[in-house]
């Protein structure tokens, strides 16, 4: 049976601390690292200002939707998004075969730029990301403090429902 | 495959809702969307990306966090695929990362044949994703029950869940809300408890590496 991939406190502090290097040489607004499945896994900049968890559904989306119109066009180097805009654009890198790269940056910046500084540290990110998977489950959280005793509530519904076959 | 962040001290799954077009996977969502109960701020907004006909083109998706047990938050991200059959690629790509799915599927006697073909289509997908339907969790939902040409729901076991190992079903209303949190509440703890042997697994694997 695998393990769930877990992050530890050290691995988002790296990873953040990757992420912020990258903003202040590229000066990018925010710059998120995702899960090609549309998870958010850690975020730097402005995060406030953007709904994160909807980008981050959406951007995965993107990713792969080109990623399968690139196949479709025998195009098999694919590896990046760029979305221009005319106040705020986006690039989006692949990072390793789990993870990808969200940049959010203001449009007048240069798209080359973002794009140089984020291929630079790819590898530190995908480094890290290696790491967290392959480590010991056992320094891992212990989800036996999960109470499932009270699972059948865990969405409660404003209305009445209907019981189960 | 669901995140563990123990930085932010967070749980993050992914449910996908599946079924044959005009089901009623999307009705399920708005539902949850409508009518769960969360704290503030921790129900997300319902984006669906559909046709002017609000026919889902590439997915619908609501975040919803739920849970804070002893300080550790779970979000769920709740998606819908396009059902209808052309937009099978598209389904391919909302697939990826799957944890959970609740298949939704129509109870009308004319709809039994494209309910066949969704789930076995569900299947060949999960199966070019490297996955195997029976290592998920899954729930199947029949919708539409309030119709008058709604199927029994003997038929619809029959049909759907006529396997070895029988999945929890649930008759549904999706439209007034009836059976949707049920459907819900169940893929989540089924999900949950998969998770906690798996965790569980994987401690006592390190403990004993001679046996692993």
């Amino acid at each position: 049976m695998s393990s769930l991939p877990q992050l530890i406190e050290e691995d988002i502090q790296r990873l953040q601390a990757i992420l912020r290097d990258l903003n202040d040489k590229c000066e990018a607004d925010t710059a998120l690292i995702i899960d090609k499945g549309g998870f958010l896994i850690t975020q730097h900049g402005k995060v406030k200002e953007f709904d994160l968890t909807t980008i981050s559904a959406l951007a995965s989306g993107a990713y792969l939707a080109n990623q399968t119109i690139a196949n479709l066009v025998h195009e098999e180097n694919f590896e990046s998004v760029y979305q221009q805009g005319e106040k705020t654009s986006m690039f989006v890198l692949n990072i390793d075969e789990h993870c990808l790269l969200v940049m959010i940056f203001p449009a007048d910046i240069s798209v080359g730029a973002v794009k140089y500084f984020s291929l630079a540290c790819r590898g530190g990110i995908a480094d890290q990301m290696l790491l967290a998977k392959e480590r010991n489950p056992k320094c891992g959280l212990d989800l036996s403090l999960l109470n499932l005793a009270d699972t059948s509530k865990v969405f409660k519904s404003d209305l009445h429902s209907s019981s189960s076959n | 495959m669901a995140i563990i962040n123990q930085a932010t001290k967070e749980l993050q799954v992914k449910i996908v809702y599946y079924g044959p077009a005009m089901g009623g996977k999307t009705t399920n969502l708005v539902q949850v969307h409508d009518h769960v109960q969360t704290a503030a701020g921790n129900k997300g907004k319902l984006v669906s990306l559909a046709t002017s006909s609000d026919r889902t083109l590439f997915f619908d998706f609501l975040p919803i966090e739920v849970m804070s047990i002893k300080g550790f938050k779970t979000k769920f991200q709740l998606y819908t695929v396009p059902g209808q059959v052309i937009y099978n690629t598209t389904r391919q790509l909302v697939l990826r990362g799957v944890d959970g799915i609740v298949f939704v599927a129509d109870s009308q006697y004319e709809k039994m044949a494209e309910n066949v073909e969704s789930f076995n289509n569900l299947e060949e997908n999960l199966k070019s994703l490297r996955l195997n339907l029976a290592d998920i969790p899954y729930v199947l939902q029949y919708n539409k029950q309030d119709l008058p040409n709604a199927a029994p729901v003997e038929y619809l076991e029959f049909l759907l869940n006529n396997r070895e190992i029988q999945v929890p079903s649930f008759s549904s209303t999706a439209h007034k809300c009836e059976g949707v949190f049920e459907s819900l509440n169940m893929i989540t703890r089924m999900l949950l408890n998969k998770f906690i042997a798996q965790s569980q697994a994987t401690s006592q694997q390190s403990a004993h590496p001679q046996h692993a």
